[in-house]
């Protein structure tokens, strides 16, 4: 057998030409290949022209530009981010709390329990809420949600406050403009993309596996935390993890529902300061001297590096747990 | 595909019992009820309320049902699909809840006048029967379409490259790809505004064009990479092995088959960055009067129109905003509407191919 597949292979292989060879083909193919660097080219240029502006503040300020808290750009010239890179952590990982949980429900529905007809008009719903212009959310968020999230900070706060990140320093100041409120708005922002991610994970999932755990008499709780959990976890955080990359860029809606403070707001989630690099940069930007906007400059610079970071970890990851789950 | 998990109850041909179907709509009907009447008596105070005590009356009756009928395991599945369903509603209700408040708030702005008339003469108390949105949609139109321009022949090359070539680098560009359609948009307007100077322009509607463009471009970059993934390469074999040269394989063979998924892109593409806001406020300037001309001169977006109005604390431009809003979200409605036509044209051709195959 061995013998004749030797005898009949062709003794040496034709190379192929893969190289372009007329005029034509050679113009596509360099035009593909140009286009295919474009974004490696914008990464990096956009990288090289907000640190050339950054420079001067960030030269100015030295390291205390990110680890420190005082932004007085007119008077003593000082810009130091901390408190809202602090900020902005926090509304993330609220946003991330807000919304895993109801980012993997409607996925598992999706997936797992709705017919076709219906998942599909979920997925649509899902789409559509991710084109929602930020602008509209942060007006909804400002006129029509701020009230509503006032009375729950109002009732964490009368129920729960001995646990401490439900105290405020004065209750008569109201419960609106909190991290709270703007951490629920990025939930509903970072709700679709966790969404489609995980619901591709779902949906690759190998159906042997269940069908195993329920010949073997397996119920559906115990198959979602057994089986579905464990195996699709890497995707999921991989999706967390892209949700975190949006929530750290959002700018609009929290510039309105969230009032920014440069004293620092370490775990307070419903009092009434916050901050958020991306919308300082937005809340600063207009009435900036040329000093300030090297320093929100220098801004985007950092949330920019972070966002990147991530979103690098989090394509990563998801890419290694499709190939892993299939 | 999907409803596997829907075990049949025991016996999948056996009709449900009427008992059990009584209990199956008390389940869902009783805790509802409970709960109105116990907020409505007792005055337990708002949505807050509501919830504390409709949940646990809800796991419980489900809870029942579940033991009832499946046994002890039966109460963990009750658990997990209650639970499920109501954060799912719980994204539903906010979903609903900005479409209900965006179009219940911005109809009363909305009419013949207000989408064709621009602002110049209306000030922040103006009754709504001055002036409109004409001129920044207007300038939306003209910002996104140079936007499109650059981005869709890009982002379809990309594309091609991603889907056809053999190099190494398609694992590198696929994931700068992705990194770039992380890119806070504030920092596409930040990044634009840094090179203005250098290349010797102003803020104007080139400038929000080119900083629309790199959040457009991953868009539409990955969807039609999946667009021109579906189709069959026997397709590009055959063209190659009749004597085409590339090039005309794509476009006259595969673009012409991945024509609706292109178009979807380019939808979804338009999505992604007609509402886009920071980088507009960045990068353009204010103006109450229609200007068309990209090079100079401020101009007016929709997105921005509705960032100047939101606080302004006067009720008359806070109704210009909601009803900016509301075309605003009309508008991105339109665009996914299309793509979903277009990208159901598309599964009904691979349905039909497949039935094909079927009948063979």
């Amino acid at each position: 057998m061995n013998e004749i597949s030797k005898t009949l292979a062709p003794q040496t292989r034709r190379k192929l030409k893969v190289k372009p060879t007329t005029t034509g083909d050679k113009v596509f193919s360099g035009v593909t290949s140009a286009a295919a660097s474009i974004a490696f080219i914008l990464v990096t240029l956009i990288l090289i022209f907000l640190f050339i502006r950054a420079a001067p503040a960030l030269q100015n300020q030295g390291i205390d530009f990110v680890f420190g808290s005082e932004w007085d750009p007119d008077g003593s010239g000082v810009m130091q981010i901390f408190p809202m890179i602090w900020g902005s952590i926090v509304i993330a990982a609220l946003g991330v709390v807000f919304a895993t949980p109801m980012a993997i429900s409607t996925a598992y529905l999706i997936v797992f329990v709705m017919g076709k007809r219906a998942s599909n008009i979920a997925t649509t719903l899902v789409d559509l809420l991710a084109a929602l212009p930020s602008v509209v959310l942060g007006l909804w968020g400002l006129w029509v949600f701020t009230p509503v999230g006032e009375g729950w900070g109002q009732i964490l706060n009368q129920y729960f406050s001995w646990i401490p990140i439900f105290q405020v320093t004065d209750v008569a100041a109201g419960f609106r403009s909190s991290p709270f409120i703007a951490g629920w708005i990025v939930a509903i922002m970072i709700v679709p993309i966790i969404t489609s991610v995980t619901r591709e994970i779902f949906s690759q999932l190998d159906r042997d596996l269940i069908g195993g755990a329920l010949a073997l008499g397996g119920s559906k709780a115990s198959i979602f935390r057994q089986i579905i959990l464990p195996t699709c976890s890497r995707g999921i955080t991989g999706g967390v993890l892209l949700g975190v990359g949006r929530a750290l860029g959002e700018t609009v809606a929290i510039f309105y529902v969230l009032d920014l403070s440069f004293e620092i707001n370490w775990s307070k989630l419903l009092e009434p300061e916050g901050g958020a690099v991306a919308s300082l940069i937005l809340a600063r930007f207009g009435e900036a001297s040329s000093e300030e906007v090297s320093g929100l400059m220098a801004a985007g610079l950092v949330i920019f590096f972070i966002t990147l970071i991530i979103n690098f970890l989090a394509n990563g990851i998801v890419a290694r747990s499709k190939a892993g789950t299939r | 595909m999907s409803n596997f998990l829907e075990r049949p109850s025991v016996q999948p041909w056996a009709r449900v019992k009427k008992s059990q179907q009584l209990e199956l709509i008390l389940a869902s009907v009783l805790p509802t009820v409970i709960a109105l009447f116990v907020v409505n008596v007792f005055g337990v105070h708002g949505a807050f309320g509501m919830i504390t005590v409709f949940l646990p009356l809800q796991i419980l009756a489900a809870g029942f049902v579940g033991v009832r009928r499946f046994g002890k395991k039966g109460f963990g599945d009750s658990l997990l699909l209650v639970s499920t369903i109501s954060f799912a509603a719980l994204v539903a209700v906010l979903l609903l809840s900005v479409l209900y408040s965006v179009i219940i708030k911005g109809f009363p702005a909305l009419s013949a006048h207000f989408i064709t008339q621009n602002n110049v003469y209306v000030s922040t108390t103006t009754s709504l029967e001055y002036g409109g949105v004409g001129h920044a949609i207007l300038g939306t139109l003209l910002v996104v379409v140079l936007a499109t321009l650059a981005a869709v022949p890009l982002g379809l090359a990309m594309a091609v490259f991603l889907t056809q070539s053999q190099s190494r680098l398609t694992g590198p560009v696929r994931s700068f790809t992705q990194a770039l359609a992380g890119l806070p948009s504030i920092v596409s307007g930040l990044f634009i505004l840094s090179i203005l100077p250098f290349l010797g322009m102003e803020r104007s509607g080139l400038a929000g064009a080119m900083a629309l463009f790199p959040l457009m471009l991953p868009t539409v970059a990955r969807v039609a990479e999946e667009a021109l993934r579906l189709v069959p390469a026997d397709l590009r074999m055959a063209a190659l092995a009749l004597g085409a040269p590339n090039y005309r394989a794509f476009f006259q063979v595969i673009l012409p088959a991945a024509k609706s998924g292109v178009v979807t892109a380019v939808l979804l593409g338009l999505a992604r960055i007609v509402g886009e806001t920071a980088p507009l406020i960045l990068t353009l300037n204010a103006n109450v009067s229609t200007n068309l001309n990209p090079f100079e001169g401020g101009i007016a977006a929709l997105p921005t129109y509705v960032y100047g109005f939101i606080s302004s604390g006067y009720d008359t431009s806070l109704s210009r905003a909601w009803g900016a809003a509301l075309v605003l979200v009309i508008l991105v409605g339109i665009l996914f509407g299309l793509a979903r036509v277009f990208s159901r044209s598309k599964s009904l051709k691979t349905k039909s191919s497949s039935k094909k195959k079927g009948n063979k």
